[in-house]
């Protein structure tokens, strides 16, 4: 009877200084991320019937658990996903957009405006040879400002393939990562241990993964733990990964402009770039592959377009050179000299690039008198031309004939400002749904500094009662031998 | 009863922290440089209209440009134009006083010197220039139009400006128009790219940018009659230029002869008559010019004011925002910081 008492107080005492234990791990944990504070389950032990009495026989622990809600943790990374791609696009077409920001500063619209103007102030003084130094300056700032929106478009999809090769090779290692937690973790529980905490560590993996794209987890029926990319494929499926792959599809020519496109090792050929969903690489695919291209078609365009109308305009006027005439008046054409016919600006071979391609034409270049103002031969005050390439400013004769150089350019403006506007508001939005999702994840599973003050009070005290429990029985058995005595 | 962690709590005060900081920063950013737009997204529509403006606002600098410059040049052939009436009445009044035979032939003779001072001084007005360009040497403005025998070597074109966009003046008149006789074109009010096919242009195809426009371009000819818009009108009829009326004038004097003095007259009236035409004509051509001028600045004013809307900070409604959000973030703060140093531990011993 009074061995029962040691033995009751024995697992009292035990079970009172795991549930201190526990509550000391919860405390060194409370601001480690991802971890889900753990609750001690202890059940009464198997009782004695003796006689008509059934007499308890103390208490022990039968395990540690992590206090966890698999679907608040699916709802945090899927919630987690789209903050992050709304982030990422909102950095990248905030970085496009900058480009176009002419708020402060003078951009394409204002330049190419104040070339058109330049002609329409040469049509004043078509003879004027300062007002043509003027005119090439400000053709001068039109082709270096589209060099420069074309080099800095280029200069944001670079940073984004750099980028994504970067993600891949950290997706790749946690990949990795989350393959040997599965494997550890089976090993674990077979042998009957607590994985609470390598849960954790595997939970907070897959929520890292979760912010390059949209993940799915589940067990299988074997027990294997699989990570399926949304869209693509799976990436760890118990123990074994399969990996990404960046490649560059220039391949080994440096005269390509290609770009990253990332593919699912031993899955066929076909990039998976485009069928990623959410998360930054999903941002970044979509930013590089949609708004970027778009923006560099519409630039080319424009470039093409203001090329070849003011050519077409240039190439019928007469340069400023004074020309012999014959007897009957008519003018001789020199033949060691161009005095009509010459392009303004180089013609350039196609559409494509044509923004990064434009130049002023080498005639142009040379001599400020092969700037044609007239249509008609030796005639200095003739300002047709001038007059006609001015008009272009206002002629639709981009999109079809729907809309002009400016408004186009506009247009492009415009749509990179909504696009970025609107991925604000979508991170604003995204950013008050992911913190309600942390936090009721946190108050689930978050640690409480107060709760386990409190614990500790009650176990301590439950430890202070069994210790005197066994104190007391110790008594009783001294009291029994003393008897003998 | 709603379970709260150290970390649920902490994010709470994390984001609503974050976010009032947010709304500050931005609003600082404005009342930094007053303005409410700062980049594209801050007000997509508003920034494509206020490029819009920019390039309008511009285009009118240098439409007003335009019309300062077509006015001065009227001014000045006007000014021309009315030194011509004057001689041109002088020898009006002297042709009356010499057409009968009451003056002796000393007379005629030095009154014949003054003749060919005025023809001097008309001749020297054919030829006379604002800045290097002559003024009636139509498109031809930089060689001389007339020679001393009163010979035409200009042509009949005009330079025409675009003082407002779509409208076209004239700012030249060719000697021929002003010196010989009335020119059908004078102040026409046609554009001045109306009889070239300068702004005919299909809409550029860039989908097929193998063929551009080397399609459309003119075959060049050697004989620049047969350039596309270029009308020569050399060939006009010619009366009797000014000069010739002059020369006659003198003859008659010189030679006694009152009775071409009494025929000439009607020639001189004629262009009298001529020249106070093109001057009324250049008034309202000035006019319309001012008006256009108005219009512009009108516009001008419109723009601005519609600029200032789109693009200015609203200063009281902006540092209201500011001095509210500064209270949002103190409140934040001092409540974060109740709920963060409470602690259950304090109260235990």
């Amino acid at each position: 009877m009074g061995a029962d008492l040691f033995s009751i107080g024995r697992s009292s005492l035990r079970t009172s200084k795991r549930s201190l234990e526990t509550t000391s791990h919860n405390i060194a944990n409370s601001n480690t991320e991802g971890y889900s504070r753990q609750r001690i389950t202890a059940e009464s032990n198997t009782p004695i019937g003796e006689g008509d009495y059934v007499l308890g026989t103390g208490v022990n622990v039968r395990s540690v658990k992590r206090v966890h809600d698999r679907l608040v943790e699916k709802k945090l990374n899927s919630s987690l996903s789209q903050h992050k791609f709304n982030e990422e696009r909102g950095y990248q077409l905030g970085r496009v957009e900058e480009i176009f920001n002419e708020i402060n500063s003078d951009g394409l619209n204002k330049v190419l405006n104040r070339f058109f103007n330049s002609f329409r102030e040469l049509s004043n003084q078509p003879e004027n040879e300062v007002v043509r130094s003027m005119v090439r300056d400000n053709a001068t700032l039109v082709v270096s400002d589209f060099k420069r929106i074309s080099e800095s478009i280029t200069m944001v999809k670079e940073s984004v393939d750099s980028k994504i090769t970067a993600s891949v090779d950290e997706i790749n290692s946690m990949g990795g990562s989350i393959a040997s937690l599965n494997k550890e973790i089976i090993r674990l529980e077979n042998l009957g241990g607590e994985t609470g905490d390598l849960r954790d560590q595997r939970d907070e993996l897959v929520r890292n993964l979760s912010e390059y794209f949209t993940l799915q987890t589940y067990e299988d029926n074997q027990g294997q733990y699989i990570v399926n990319v949304v869209g693509v494929g799976s990436l760890v499926s118990g123990g074994t990964t399969t990996s990404l792959k960046a490649i560059n599809t220039a391949g080994n020519n440096a005269q390509n402009e290609g770009r990253i496109e990332i593919y699912l090792d031993g899955k066929g050929n076909a990039p998976v770039t485009e069928r990623l969903k959410a998360g930054t690489l999903g941002a970044m695919v979509k930013t590089r592959n949609e708004d970027i291209e778009d923006l560099r078609e519409n630039l080319n365009t424009l470039a093409h377009g203001l090329v070849h109308t003011t050519n077409a305009i240039h190439r019928r006027g007469y340069t400023n050179d004074r020309l012999a005439t014959d007897q009957q008046g008519n003018v001789i054409i020199p033949r060691n000299k161009k005095v009509t016919n010459i392009n303004f600006f180089k013609e350039p071979l196609d559409v494509k690039n044509a923004s990064e391609f434009i130049s002023i034409s080498d005639e142009v270049k040379e001599d400020l008198n092969n700037i044609a103002t007239g249509l008609a031969p030796n005639s200095p005050g003739d300002n047709r031309i001038a007059i006609a390439i001015s008009k272009l400013q206002h002629e639709k004769v981009l999109g079809g004939g729907t809309t002009t150089f400016e408004e186009s350019y506009q247009k492009s403006v415009g749509k990179i400002g909504l696009a970025t506007a609107k991925s604000k508001i979508d991170f604003e939005q995204s950013g008050g749904i992911l913190a309600q999702a942390k936090s009721i994840k946190e108050r689930i599973s978050g640690v409480s500094i107060d709760e386990e003050t409190a614990n500790m009070v009650k176990y301590q005290h439950a430890y202070d009662a069994s210790a005197r429990m066994i104190k007391t029985a110790d008594e009783m058995f001294d009291s029994v031998i003393g008897m003998m005595r | 009863m709603g379970r709260v962690s150290e970390a649920s709590s902490f994010h709470a005060i994390n984001h609503s922290v974050g976010k009032t900081k947010q709304r500050l920063e931005n609003l600082q950013l404005k009342g930094s440089n007053l303005k409410r737009v700062q980049k594209p997204s801050d007000d997509p529509i508003g920034n494509v209209e206020l490029l819009a403006i920019r390039s309008q606002e511009v285009d009118a600098k240098q439409y007003l440009r335009n019309v300062s410059y077509a006015k001065a040049q009227l001014t000045f052939t006007e000014n021309a134009i009315e030194e011509l009436t004057d001689i041109l009445v002088k020898a009006k009044e002297i042709a009356i006083g010499q057409s009968s035979n009451l003056f002796g032939e000393d007379v005629r003779r030095s009154v014949a010197k003054e003749v060919q001072q005025l023809r001097k001084q008309a001749l020297s007005i054919s030829n006379r220039r604002l800045g290097n360009k002559y003024i009636f040497g139509g498109f031809k403005n930089l060689t001389k139009p007339f020679n001393a025998n009163g010979t035409y070597n200009g042509d009949d074109n005009q330079t025409k400006l675009e003082v407002a966009k779509d409208f076209y003046v004239p700012v030249n008149f060719s000697g021929r128009e002003v010196f010989f006789d009335k020119l059908s074109t004078s102040l026409d009010q046609s554009g001045p790219l109306d009889s070239t096919n300068l702004q005919q242009r299909p809409a550029v195809n860039t989908e097929d940018a193998s063929i551009p426009f080397a399609d459309e371009e003119p075959v060049i000819q050697r004989d620049p009659a047969s350039l596309a818009g270029y009308v020569p009108k050399e060939k006009a009829p010619i009366n009797k230029s000014i000069f010739q009326e002059l020369e006659t004038l003198n003859n008659a004097l010189l030679t006694n002869n009152f009775e071409i003095i009494q025929d000439l007259l009607p020639n001189l009236d004629e262009g009298i008559n001529r020249l106070i035409e093109l001057r009324t004509k250049i008034g309202s051509t000035i006019n319309s010019i001012d008006n256009a001028e108005q219009s512009i600045e009108k516009t001008k004013l419109l723009n601005a004011e519609y600029r200032t809307r789109i693009e200015d900070a609203d200063v009281a409604e902006l540092f209201t925002d500011l001095n509210r959000q500064q209270n949002v973030l103190n409140a934040t703060y001092k409540s974060s910081a109740q709920l963060m140093n409470a602690s259950l531990l304090d109260f235990i011993r």
